[in-house]
């Protein structure tokens, strides 16, 4: 009774799943093998830089690509199985998808446009006819349903690629980086309105961007790849905060790396203690990950403070001189001489800092994450 | 579950049954024009003799036609290229005047086909009865000013339709050439002619070399100019003389296919240098994409560039048809116009006569059909080439560019040799013109519909797929609209390739399958040059009333559409 009620929220629950995934080209290996799940209405994302394997993945999700091993399913269904010989061609799979290129059919009205995944289903004139009207709505483009779609710019060709994946309400949306080819200021304009869009369909969604913030303020959960595998995989919060390995503690956002041999005489019950190369000890939190002889922490660099005066405490305190200060708006960054070794800070503070002044450098040790790259 | 196994396998059959049936087509004409070289004696049935290299040892005692050859293909290659380079030069980077109408006219010399030219400027540039000649001696000249049966003679004619096809590839080049590569080098401080020594002419070479070897490769195996030019002066070239070989009596078919494997291969060794060097091209700078340079304004230059432009117009496209009107429009032709020599009877002569209605239907009929299965062949090559992770697509794409590198005449020898041994009874009918056309043309086809096909993303057709829509369903509401433009340009290249193809056809018309193209030959040869003209112009009109109706038709669905 009760293990049927838990198989049964599963299924609920999971509305894709991808198990050991891996596609080639050729002999060339270019994911995997990956694994990730999505619970039903939520939304991934996979992050990282460009050639990482994101959009194969999302592409081999859709059935545009053929992997070669494992398992992809989307709702209760099988849509690839290297075990079963199975590939539902893209057409079949019910899925939807936004183009990086929004590929709009050039020879078609906007309208043409969007009609075409209920056209394709076969719906009665008035089901299309409603369908599209609800779609163009949902992206403010009703007035422009009889202009041909080659006479759109590049910010409506996008509302409109984002009407014609929702227009037959799929389950599913894919969105291959959507946003790149706009201009900044209307990228993150798109960004909260497809946020809001998502959850109000309430679609289960993958989004693929390389863009830090995009991914931060739209996922649910990301998963940052590399070199065709994961890296990691969690909240935006706890990617952001907790990054597993250097490669993630550099790609989401910006971080020094201190590196050092471990003082177990010293470390406390949930911190660690490292002693770096030139014998300063930093304190640190494992955050649960098991430290070997030698360890690298990571700390974002707004977290870094800079003091004229000694602060309080003894913990994560040393002096250290200014190299460089640049004024970036926002914030400034400050590259600082510490016993030899470069560290950035980024920071808001009204103070001037001059090159060349001492000041004192201090760092919460709640902010310095041990990594697993050395365990 | 099983359906998708299904599917990929039988899309890999039918891919690999594609490439099988093209390179049967292909490849097997090949074959026996080898086995029929390698053939000893005369190449009958009872006078062969076992197979060796005898014909091969025997082509030094031709050495004439080789050398004949050479001298007309570099001659017409470098008068081509310099023509081409110029005009090139001229509407790419002057303020010429009327520069976008002289480049729409720079597409007419290739539509008027060597073999108009050829019949137009025997008429003209003959030694004793060419009307340039007639008029120079009675201005009180000596002898002849222009003789355009010589080598020089043939390679002008030559060089004035290859010219065009020259200019087409060299400002192509020219265009890809990224203005801010030249202007930096002016702000560096370097004045324009040294601007264009160092930096033009290094970034156009390469393009240039590869529109050499390819006019070059098309030279060896041109046929039509030699043929009206230089066979009544027993002039022959490698491809006339083949031509001989096979119809004179008793024919000499070994010998033939002999001579048609030695400029086989040479023209593949150009075709091979020619892919290699567009293909390896390392100059990153020059891209695909069209620039359009701002124009140098070359002050009162542009008027003396407006005159050479005009001139090459004029001498491969308006001297040539205005004297085949003339001449057919004259009872008989003198050099010197009178009213009462006027006379429409050529006309009436050639569309009363059966043989002449017949070739033209046979011509417009195998047009249509060949430029129908044609591009549904082509289009679907084009598809498993860019569009499929087809094993062997490698294959397919050499098969198909195969032909480009076989003269068309040596291609249709070929062909008569290799279905005359099949038990299908295609020889002697339009079907065996319609294999040799299909087979010919697919280069032309095959790259026509890939150059739309690539320009196309990818994503758009993957988007209706992702939509919902089955491969058919994508092929009628998406492919096909959006690569309307590369299929109509291959349907009437086709077509128009088919009617007034002359070396693929001559060798296999029969009694019963005579096309209009080997037709007019066959009048130059045997009629009147007053008829031939009268033919030569109702070719032209047909096929230009017939482009006129397609254009319109298709213009007229856009509209609707």
């Amino acid at each position: 009774m009760q293990r049927q009620a838990q198989t049964q929220d599963q299924e609920v629950e999971t509305a894709i799943e991808v198990r050991d995934l891996e596609i080639k080209y050729g002999a060339v290996a270019a994911v995997g093998p990956v694994s990730f799940s999505i619970p039903k209405g939520k939304q991934l994302t996979l992050l990282g830089p460009s050639g990482c394997g994101k959009s194969t993945t999302l592409r081999a999700v859709a059935g545009l690509e053929k992997p070669v091993a494992g398992v992809i399913r989307i709702g209760n269904r099988n849509m690839y199985s290297s075990a079963e010989h199975l590939n539902i061609p893209a057409e079949d799979r019910g899925l939807s998808m936004v183009f990086q290129s929004y590929a709009i059919w050039p020879h078609m009205t906007v309208y043409d446009n969007v009609a075409y995944g209920l056209k394709v289903r076969r719906k009665s004139r008035e089901e299309i006819d409603a369908g599209v009207k609800r779609a163009l709505a949902l992206v403010q483009m009703q007035d422009y349903a009889a202009r041909p779609a080659s006479q759109l710019s590049g910010g409506q060709q996008q509302r409109v690629a984002l009407a014609r994946a929702c227009a037959f309400s799929p389950e599913v949306l894919l969105f291959d980086e959507p946003l790149s080819n706009l201009d900044a200021k209307l990228r993150g304009d798109m960004r909260i309105e497809l946020r809001e869009l998502q959850r109000r369909l309430g679609v289960t969604s993958i989004y693929v961007t390389h863009d830090l913030e995009e991914a931060l303020a739209m996922s649910d959960r990301i998963v940052v790849m590399n070199k065709g595998r994961i890296e990691q995989s969690g909240t935006p919060y706890e990617i952001y905060n907790y990054p597993r390995t250097a490669f993630v503690a550099d790609f989401v956002g910006s971080a020094n790396l201190i590196a050092g041999t471990v003082r177990t005489d010293v470390s406390a019950r949930d911190g660690i203690v490292i002693e770096t190369a030139g014998g300063e000890l930093v304190h640190g939190t494992t955050h649960g990950r098991k430290p070997g002889p030698r360890a690298t922490l990571s700390v974002r660099t707004v977290h870094l403070q800079l003091h004229a005066e000694r602060p309080a405490g003894d913990r994560n305190v040393w002096p250290v001189t200014v190299a460089r200060s640049i004024f970036l708006g926002d914030l400034s960054e400050i590259h600082v001489d510490w016993a030899g070794r470069q560290l950035i800070i980024r920071r808001s503070a009204l103070d001037k800092i001059h090159e060349g002044q001492q000041v004192f450098l201090s760092v919460d040790p709640s902010r310095c994450v041990l990594l697993e790259d050395d365990a | 579950m099983a359906t998708s196994v299904f599917k990929s396998r039988r899309s890999a059959i039918s891919g690999i049954a594609v490439t099988a049936v093209i390179g049967l087509f292909v490849l097997y004409p090949i074959f026996f024009l080898l086995q029929a070289a390698l053939k000893q004696g005369d190449g009958t049935v009872e006078g062969s003799t076992g197979y060796g290299t005898g014909n091969f040892e025997r082509l030094p005692n031709y050495s004439g036609i080789i050398w004949n050859t050479l001298e007309v293909s570099i001659v017409a290659t470098l008068i081509a290229i310099i023509v081409g380079f110029l005009i090139a030069y001229i509407l790419t980077r002057t303020n010429v005047p009327f520069r976008r109408g002289l480049e729409q006219l720079m597409a007419v010399p290739y539509y008027v086909t060597p073999l108009l030219g050829a019949l137009a400027w025997s008429l003209l540039g003959e030694p004793h009865s060419g009307y340039i000649n007639i008029l120079w001696r009675a201005l009180g000249g000596e002898g002849s000013i222009v003789n355009v049966t010589s080598a020089m003679g043939i390679a002008w004619v030559m060089a004035l339709f290859e010219g065009s096809v020259a200019f087409v590839m060299i400002s192509a080049v020219m265009q890809s050439i990224d203005p801010s590569l030249e202007e930096a080098s002016q702000v560096i401080g370097a004045g324009r002619f040294s601007t264009m020594m160092r930096i033009t002419l290094p970034l156009v070479a390469p393009g240039v070399l590869g529109a050499l070897i390819y006019v070059f490769a098309e030279m060896l195996g041109s046929f039509s100019a030699a043929l009206v030019l230089g066979t009544p002066s027993r002039f022959y070239v490698l491809t006339t003389a083949i031509y001989l070989m096979v119809t004179q009596y008793p024919p000499r078919i070994p010998l033939a296919a002999a001579m048609g494997v030695v400029l086989f291969a040479v023209m593949f060794l150009m075709t091979y240098l020619y892919r290699r060097m567009i293909s390896g091209r390392s100059y990153v700078t020059v891209s695909g994409k069209a620039f359009r340079p701002r124009p140098v304004d070359v002050g009162g230059l542009r008027w003396v560039y407006l005159l050479l432009v005009g001139a090459y117009i004029f001498l491969a496209v308006v001297l040539p048809m205005l004297t085949l009107a003339y001449v057919s429009l004259q009872k008989l032709a003198t050099a010197l116009p009178s009213w009462s020599n006027f006379t429409f009877e050529h006309y009436r002569v050639a569309l009363s006569q059966n043989a002449v209605r017949y070739a033209i239907f046979n011509s417009l009929e195998l047009g249509v059909i060949t430029a129908t299965i044609g591009v549904a062949l082509t289009g679907t090559i084009s598809w498993l080439l860019h569009r499929t992770r087809l094993p062997g697509r490698a294959a397919l794409e050499y098969i198909s560019m195969f032909p480009q590198a076989v003269p068309r005449l040596v291609f249709a020898f070929g062909i008569m040799w290799a279905w005359l041994v099949l038990p299908v009874p295609v020889y002697g009918t339009i079907w065996l013109l319609l294999i040799a056309y299909l087979t010919v043309f697919l280069p032309l086809g095959v790259r026509t519909i890939s150059s739309v096909l690539l320009q196309l993303d990818k994503t758009l057709d993957e988007c209706g797929q992702v939509c919902g829509a089955s491969w058919s369903q994508r092929l009628r509401t998406i492919n096909i609209p959006l690569l309307r433009p590369g299929i109509m340009a291959a349907w009437m290249l086709l077509f128009i390739g088919s009617v007034r193809e002359l070396g693929a056809s001559i060798l296999l018309v029969g009694p019963n399958s005579q096309v209009l193209t080997p037709a007019i030959v066959d009048a130059w040869n045997f009629s009147s040059s007053e008829l031939t003209a009268a033919m030569a112009l109702i070719q032209t009109l047909v096929v230009g009333i017939f482009i006129a109706i397609f254009t319109m038709l298709m213009r007229r669905r856009d509209l609707k559409g």
